[in-house]
């Protein structure tokens, strides 16, 4: 009875054995695996590829998840059956130190050294490691930093970036008589009216705000940086009644913001963010709200990049900051699974794309902004538009910095408050009074967690 | 010698005591190799999963981290009143799902039975029309709930046909999708016309399995179609009507692809359901440890399912 039993359970073991733990990502000492969330990096990183191969003798093969949320269920499952690729490229300051938090990834700390760091740009060179901030955060108990270390790094910047680019079609801004760029929010409205008079359809503002984060801190944040400066700005999420959304000041910031409802694209609302910026590629708007890596999903689905015109959101007139600009930070990184076979291939597969000129090329092909440093003319190294973004970039004070996050309370969700904010506009369900008590509301909520 | 004597023992290995047969030791080990494999099947797929779900909802756990941190009740009692975070949502979202319960059963009666009624009277054709009345059942998936997105954005198909049929007032500029107040209705409606093929076919099942002379008697007495109908066909189908009314109410309890595809439970939380609410805890809290959340309103949603299905049961068995 007793081998009968173990033959049963053998052969299921067996079965099971054969089709849960693999090996692994199918990488091996001159094939190295590489996972992103980002289509239009597939092409970019499989170009960069060829000119590694040639170099290293291994071959690189990149495949995309998407989106971003079907990306993370992968990820966890190819953890949990050990099928992690090489390679991930990750939501840097995010994804990667939970990765690496939870063993997914390893620590570069001791792999990058100074020469590799140098070839980033000076502001994103500590994109990827675990800082004191971090660190402190982990400790907490609802973090989802759990496991990390002060000094390990889980990731090297792959690309750069920022939020709160605003669109337009350049054709229709012209026929409209507009010439220039807005520079105050103020400008910004007129310049929707002006064109909503000359095209009443097809005018308006796309933003995916099924993902309603987006609006929140695509459109509004920007906007309200400028108008009140960084301290009045951190204290909207504060718990302090004078100063937060719930007070006069916030009213005044939602009022200000809500100037935009008249000119939202009818059912901007119910798109996600893929499906606004194609409303914008199709000609269904005149303005979409994005950041620096829609330009590439634009061209993607033929839009002329040179019939855009782009510009920072703009504070209103007589705001803190005259000369808002937007900060980059780094969007996606790349990190190495601790699984894989081949951790030296993957490390020179990261330190080869640390170089100026793959970056760049990489860069051009996907159009996104690399996290190296360009010179003093970019626009030869990756183009006019994305020279152009990349000029507008600022520091300091005067600088909106999205990748910032140091005022918010731990466990804070954008989607969750930015639904709040879609009760005002654009759904107007709700008056700027309303919403600004939802908001401090649900923000003092996070704050109790603590 | 008596009778009992003469009686010859059954064989050793497989003779019945109080009713129970006893086997040999080799046909027990054949039987339990046969049946290990469910067994062993069940006891992963099954057993484990439950075990694993159960003890999730004790638990914090974002799917990454290595160890789970335990907080006993606390995700039930956050999701139900104790925390200023989850229990708003998760009350709008009962509230939503509460009157997706109500209109989507009501809603299937009221259309699928006259469907059906229409398509037993009808002599031809009537495997034609089956088939044509069956596809949304057949096709519906995502391709069908993003057409159906198509068809009710702004400037969608219904808008169009409303303003050509000189209805623009009835128009929705923001799509039925995009705004707050017609949101739910549509993803009902949405709903109700995936759910009436399978409803329409039991339906129609059980009108042609009614005794023929039970109708004919009915005739004969002077009962008209309405009369037959009232009082003939639909008391004999209550039953039918029974099932239909607790699966819409398990699909509506549970179910929330419709409203994942097509809205995400927006616009602004407008048409969030726990279905969905479990689901966006578990897979869209941007890393957040809120799996053990997700776990927790799962298994209320389970506890809530049943008490749904053994209430029916008594009404029916009441009502039969």
């Amino acid at each position: 009875m007793a081998v009968l039993l173990a033959l049963a359970l053998g052969s299921l073991v067996t079965g099971a054995a054969g089709c849960g733990s693999g090996s692994g990502s199918g990488s091996s000492d001159k094939t190295l695996v590489m996972w992103t969330f980002k289509q239009s990096h597939v092409k970019a990183l499989e170009e960069a590829g060829k000119g590694f191969t040639k170099q290293t003798g291994i071959t690189v093969k990149v495949q995309a998840y998407t989106p971003d949320d079907a990306y993370l269920t992968k990820v966890q499952a190819a953890a949990k059956t050990g099928d992690l690729p090489d390679v991930l490229e990750v939501h840097t300051n995010g994804d990667d130190l939970t990765f690496g938090g939870a063993g997914l990834v390893s620590d570069l700390s001791k792999d990058v050294d100074s020469g590799w760091l140098n070839s980033y740009l000076q502001q994103v060179r500590v994109d990827g490691t675990v800082t004191d901030q971090y660190y402190q955060s982990s400790l907490k108990p609802d973090s989802t930093l759990k496991g990390i270390k002060l000094g390990q790094r889980f990731s090297v910047p792959l690309t750069i970036g920022t939020f709160g680019i605003v669109y337009a079609n350049k054709q229709r801004l012209t026929a409209a008589g507009v010439t220039t760029a807005p520079t105050t929010w103020e400008d910004f409205i007129a310049d929707l009216a002006k064109v909503k008079a000359k095209e009443p359809n097809d005018s308006g503002v796309s933003l995916g705000l099924k993902a309603p984060s987006t609006g929140l801190e695509w459109l509004m944040q920007p906007m309200a940086y400028g108008m009140l400066g960084a301290d009045r700005f951190h204290a909207l999420w504060g718990r302090d009644n004078t100063t937060n959304f719930s007070s006069p000041t916030g009213t005044q910031v939602l009022d200000t913001y809500g100037k935009v409802t008249p000119y939202w694209m009818p059912g901007t609302q119910t798109l996600d963010i893929d499906a606004a910026d194609l409303a914008f590629a199709q000609g269904k708007s005149t303005f979409d709200i994005g950041g620096t890596f829609t330009l590439a999903f634009l061209a993607q689905n033929g839009f002329d990049p040179a019939n855009v015109v782009t510009f920072p959101v703009p504070a209103p007139a007589g705001g803190a900051i005259n000369d808002l600009s937007l900060a980059p930070f780094t969007l996606t990184g790349m990190s190495v699974s601790s699984t894989t076979k081949n951790r030296s291939g993957a490390i020179q597969w990261l330190k080869y794309l640390a170089k100026p000129d793959v970056s760049a090329t990489f860069a051009k092909e996907a159009l996104d902004i690399p996290p190296t440093n360009l010179g003093s003319d970019p626009d030869s190294a990756v183009g006019p538009v994305l020279g152009a973004m990349i000029k507008s970039f600022g520091s300091g004070p005067s600088a909106y910095n999205p990748g910032d996050t140091t005022y918010k309370p731990d466990g804070y969700n954008s989607g969750d408050v930015g639904a709040v904010l879609m009760n005002f506009t654009p759904l107007k369900t709700k008056t700027s009074a309303q919403t600004g008590a939802g908001l401090t509301k649900l923000i003092d909520s996070y704050w109790a967690k603590k | 010698m008596s009778a009992a004597t003469t009686v010859q023992r059954p064989p050793r290995e497989r003779r019945a005591t109080r009713g129970r047969t006893r086997y040999h030791r080799s046909e027990v080990a054949w039987g339990a190799a046969f049946v290990a494999p469910a067994i062993v099947l069940f006891a992963v797929m099954g057993v484990y999963t439950i075990g694993y779900g159960v003890s999730l909802s004790f638990a914090t756990w974002n799917g990454f981290t290595p160890n789970w941190t335990w907080v006993g009740l606390h995700n039930y009692a956050d999701l139900l009143w104790a925390s200023p975070t989850y229990a708003p949502v998760v009350h709008q979202a009962a509230l939503n799902t509460l009157w997706v319960m109500i209109a989507v059963p009501i809603l299937t009666v009221l259309v699928s039975f006259p469907l059906a009624l229409l398509l037993n009277s009808v002599g031809r054709m009537r495997t034609v029309l089956r088939s044509v009345y069956f596809l949304p059942y057949v096709t519906a998936g995502i391709a069908v709930y993003f057409a159906w997105q198509y068809i009710l954005e702004p400037d969608g198909a219904i808008n169009l046909l409303l303003r050509s049929l000189g209805l623009g007032s009835l128009q929705q500029p923001q799509g039925f999708l995009g705004n707050p107040s017609t949101a739910l209705p549509t993803l009902i409606v949405v709903t109700v016309w995936s759910s009436v093929p399978v409803s329409m076919l039991l339906y129609l099942a059980g009108l042609q399995s009614v005794d023929s002379t039970l109708i004919e008697a009915a005739q004969i007495d002077g009962a008209g179609w309405w009369r037959i109908t009232r009082n003939v066909l639909w008391p004999l189908l209550k039953p039918i009507t029974g099932i239909i009314v607790l699966l819409n109410l398990r699909d509506s309890l549970q179910g929330f692809q419709t409203f994942l595809i097509m809205t995400n439970g927006g616009p602004g939380n407008h048409t969030n359901v726990l279905g969905l609410e479990a689901y966006r805890l578990a897979f869209l809290s941007q890393l957040s440890p809120t799996l053990g959340l997700s776990s927790a309103l799962g298994w209320l949603l389970f506890i809530a399912a049943v008490i749904l299905a053994v209430i029916t049961q008594r009404a029916m068995r009441r009502a039969t």
